[in-house]
């Protein structure tokens, strides 16, 4: 589906209209579910938090003509924010932690870097200039949801020292993004 | 580089740190709870996050779809439709609650459906689609094109199918006759297989329509029936 379709599809749910809304879980509940799997790293979560995803794209559908972005990266943003929420608040530490640990190491991805064009392979091209530890950190946080306290435990660093690495990576990409 | 190197018990706070933050999703819960409040009220401080947002966004691509139960759209559906139903009618009004529920356990037909398109990137293909209703009717009918198979599908979301009668297809194309495509043969999916003339008749603006005849369909090959749903194909 192209996004303009989508961005037509969100549009006319934010005038509640259903069948729209029918389409575009049709056309979209596979890549958020996709986001919930990994984030959450379980499917009885994922599919709770997948629920909850929908309901707030259709109460939230009017927001999206103002958001300078495009309708699937509206979706996902939606999708992952929700996740990451609901990982935040799960009460021990510890299951992050195992969680996380459960998760493999997101390897970069040629394929997709080759596909990827202009803008898209910009973000990469950045991450390719962080040193390798810190770039997985990156990605890790933002592709898992990796807490603070979980990237500092798998880096074996102190957790300030994991934020002062993330902000000296986040001060580069910055940079480079930007320059 | 810079000049100065932040002490690692010294980390400098800045908005757009903290937005990076955010959207990376490292922020412990209750941080993470404050700044999302800060989103919805200061604005400068949202489109540094928005930003962070765009900045990272390509790296969704590496998400894999997969295929969500199909009972889920059906809990959503009762979710938000239901409860809606119950609470802006009277706390008795059985009928209109009741029907809330059962186009929740219609809308099941549609993940069948969705299924298909599900598997496919999202954003590579594109569908037609059709949404049929009409006033006066409560059939409301869902088609899909699946450019794979070459197949029309087509399922009631809600309403239900004559008993005794049939529910024929029709596409019309411009101002030619209405051509048969066939008897709808479940309420779940149905799926129309559509010859070479028709299909490249099928596209953004054909209209597809659903009428009530004789059981085994319109004699005369000309629809006889009211309509009881239809609607305009659009590419999406």
């Amino acid at each position: 589906m192209t996004p303009e379709g989508i961005s037509e599809l969100i549009s006319r749910v934010s005038l509640r209209d259903r069948a729209a809304f029918d389409v575009l879980y049709a056309a979209t509940s596979a890549k958020l579910f996709g986001v919930c799997l990994r984030v959450l790293g379980n499917r009885t979560e994922a599919e709770d938090a997948l629920q909850d995803i929908y309901v707030k794209i259709w109460n939230k559908a009017g927001r999206f003509a103002v958001a300078d972005t495009s309708p699937i990266s509206w979706l996902v943003a939606i999708a992952r924010n929700h996740c990451i929420d609901v990982l935040r608040s799960r009460k021990p530490a510890a299951v992050e932690l195992d969680q996380a640990a459960e998760v493999s190491e997101p390897s970069p991805n040629p394929e997709q870097a080759a596909v990827a064009s202009g803008e898209a392979q910009r973000i990469y091209d950045c991450l390719g200039q962080l040193e390798a530890d810190r770039a997985a950190a990156v990605r890790g946080a933002y592709l898992n949801g990796d807490s603070y306290e979980a990237l500092a435990s798998r880096h074996n660093v102190p957790l300030n020292t994991m934020r002062t690495w993330l902000r000296r990576s986040l001060i580069k990409l910055k940079e480079c993004l930007e320059g | 580089m810079s000049p100065t190197e932040p002490d690692d018990n010294m980390i400098p706070e800045g908005d757009d740190f903290i937005a990076a933050e955010y959207v990376l999703g490292v922020l412990p819960e209750q941080e993470r709870r404050e700044v999302a409040r800060r989103i919805e009220t200061d604005k400068p401080f949202a489109e540094l996050v928005a930003r962070w947002q765009t900045q990272f966004d390509p790296l969704n691509d590496e998400y894999d779809a997969a295929q969500a139960p199909q009972q889920l759209k059906s809990r959503i559906d009762q979710r938000l439709f239901a409860i809606e139903v119950a609470s802006s009618s009277s706390f008795w009004n059985n009928i209109a609650f009741w029907r809330g529920l059962a186009f929740a356990a219609l809308a099941f037909a549609v993940i069948g459906i969705g299924r298909d398109l599900i598997e496919r990137p999202a954003r590579i293909s594109e569908q037609l689609v059709a949404s049929m209703e009409t006033q006066g009717s409560s059939v409301h009918t869902l088609a899909i094109f699946d450019d794979q198979t070459k197949k029309l599908k087509v399922t009631v979301v809600s309403g239900d199918m004559p008993k005794d009668r049939s529910l024929e297809l029709w596409l019309i194309a411009g101002n030619e006759a209405p051509v048969s495509l066939g008897l709808m043969v479940s309420p779940q999916v149905t799926e129309f297989n559509l010859s070479s003339p028709l299909l490249a008749k099928l596209r953004d603006g054909t209209t597809l329509a659903l009428t009530v005849e004789p059981v085994g369909g319109a004699p005369g090959g000309a629809p006889t029936g009211p309509i009881v749903a239809a609607g305009i194909v659009r590419k999406i």
